[in-house]
């Protein structure tokens, strides 16, 4: 009997620890909560009814009209289409040359596996460096090749330190069995190796869209202004232009607009990754 | 032959990335068609605004590196440890905001400086980068793999979180902690936008707006610039990259 009442009280003190266990790592989160809440939850919110009213000082409703405006902007579509031509042409490029690179750092030759840590050396290099160094190569360029290249060159190294990553942790015995039912290389990484790491493949191709839309960087140092031949012209000069007049109508519509385009993308892509998984 | 075939591209690629930065200093050796080192001579003589604005640097991205690994491993931990309804909502949502451009974030970080009347100043640059969500993603993804005893033997002993955390926690992620850090500090190194935006005043602003002002400065002083400005990079890649690959373990987001 008082063995027993013991351990009830034990177990009420270890629930009641575990509790207040919880709550401190609730409480963990808290300060980066509390800084997301500040400077992007709660002013987002603004943004969003910013992009509904007419203007700062009137503060009219106005519906959806600011995004029927933007949606019609000469320079926003051309923005939108310069975008959509980067993601469309580069991505495609900068994983097939990934997918090559590290699938002969992982399978041809190994001993220079070392050298891929190398590869991620342009994403880390301060971009205001690598532009003077562009800009002699490609004198007077007013083409979209040098920013294309630029993307090209920053964002390879991560695609390949994951892609590696993924190819090696492949099991040796996969391999085995395939080569004694008598494959060929190219149908062994076909129908083996590329699709065992299709998750990793498909996250790269996220990435590598998500950082599509923050090459302005590169692009702004590049042209050095505001005001870029048109074919460069993307959806982040839109904004930057926007920001310098501080047209808070434009910007926020953009911002929201911009948002819900990466919003979609995340969303069917983690959609589809969990459907591969299981 | 296959063998030699794949080493001589790698070879070349690897040089091909690695050309860039030859290029840049061997251009900021040049003056007038001869090799001298006149082009730094005259960036470390002629143009005093060269110190502040590299000190401007080196104070923020050192600064909020800093401040943001006390906040991202505390928040990673937690959501790995935390049980709570919403909390795979909360991650999914950490996941947006990561992918989210710049150019999606800036216009409420600006809001929200201008609210806490930190606009133009050093502490607005600073604030809302130690809140980035990426360094509480990698992190997560590597907490997922780490010894749950040590944690338990850790709570055995203390109650303090912070000791937890510092005993039991931090040792644990090092290699993930140093993997993070050389992003966060390269990042912070390369902002532009910020400054561009945030700041008025030219004492406070970053070495990367001096070298995009290419009306402003000579050719020699932007290229021996651009050099000294890729050196921190270049030293703290040299000491950490080997934690680079093991650290970075972002293949699935679940």
């Amino acid at each position: 009997m008082k063995n027993h009442s013991i351990l009830r009280k034990q177990e009420h003190k270890r629930t009641r620890h575990k509790l207040k266990w919880n709550t401190k790592c609730k409480l963990c989160i808290g300060l980066s909560m509390i800084g997301t809440l500040i400077f992007f939850v709660i002013p987002y919110i603004r943004v969003l009814y910013y992009s509904l009213i007419d203007n700062q000082f009137r503060r009219n409703f106005v519906g959806i009209s600011n995004y029927i405006d933007t949606l019609s902007n000469k320079y926003f579509l051309l923005a939108l289409k310069n975008s959509l031509l980067l993601i469309i042409i580069c991505v495609p490029v900068l994983i097939l040359l990934a997918l090559f690179i590290s699938l002969a750092l992982a399978y041809g030759i190994k001993r220079l596996r070392a050298t891929r840590v190398a590869f991620i050396l342009p994403m880390l290099l301060p971009t205001a460096s690598i532009v003077l160094v562009w800009r002699m190569l490609f004198q007077n360029n007013e083409t979209v090749l040098p920013i294309y290249l630029l993307f090209i060159w920053k964002n390879i190294g991560i695609c390949i330190i994951l892609l590696t990553a993924a190819f090696t942790s492949i099991e040796q015995e996969m391999f085995e069995a395939a080569s004694l039912e008598g494959t060929n290389t190219y149908q062994l990484h076909r129908y083996i190796t590329v699709p065992l790491i299709a998750p990793t493949i498909l996250f790269t191709i996220l990435l590598s869209i998500v950082n599509s839309f923050k090459v302005f960087k590169e692009s702004y140092l590049y042209y050095g202004g505001n005001y870029p031949p048109e074919n460069s012209y993307t959806l982040q000069y839109y904004m930057n232009n926007n920001f310098l007049k501080l047209d808070y109508q434009a910007l926020a519509t953009g911002a929201i607009l911009t948002s819900l385009l990466i919003f979609i993308i995340v969303l069917g892509g983690l959609v589809l990754q969990r459907r591969y998984y299981k | 032959m296959k063998k030699v075939i794949n080493a001589v591209i790698i070879t070349i690629l690897t040089v091909l990335f690695i050309f860039p930065v030859a290029a840049a200093i061997i251009n900021s050796l040049q003056f007038g068609g001869t090799i001298t080192l006149n082009n730094y001579m005259e960036l470390f003589f002629d143009c005093f605004i060269f110190y502040p604005m590299f000190w401007n640097s080196l104070f923020y991205a050192v600064v909020i590196t800093l401040l943001q690994l006390i906040v991202i491993i505390p928040c990673a931990f937690g959501f790995i440890q935390a049980k709570f309804r919403g909390r795979d909502t909360l991650y999914v949502f950490y996941i947006m905001l990561m992918m989210m451009p710049l150019q999606v974030t800036i216009l409420p970080n600006f809001i929200g400086l201008r609210d806490l009347g930190i606009l133009y100043t050093r502490l607005g640059i600073i604030l809302p980068m130690i809140f980035a969500p990426f360094g509480v993603i990698v992190m997560h993804q590597y907490m997922k793999s780490i010894d749950d005893s040590i944690i338990e033997a850790a709570r055995m002993d203390t109650s303090s979180m912070v000791q937890i955390i510092l005993t039991a926690v931090v040792p644990q992620l090092r290699v993930c902690i140093f993997a993070v850090a050389l992003f966060v500090f390269a990042e912070c190194w390369n902002m532009v936008e910020q400054p561009l935006l945030f700041l008025r005043d030219n004492k406070l602003k970053t070495l990367t707006i001096m070298i995009s002002q290419t009306d402003t400065f000579n050719t020699a002083i932007l290229s021996s610039a651009a050099v000294i400005f890729m050196i921190p990079i270049l030293l703290v890649y040299l000491f950490f990259h080997e934690y680079l690959e093991k650290g970075l373990t972002l293949k699935d987001l679940s």
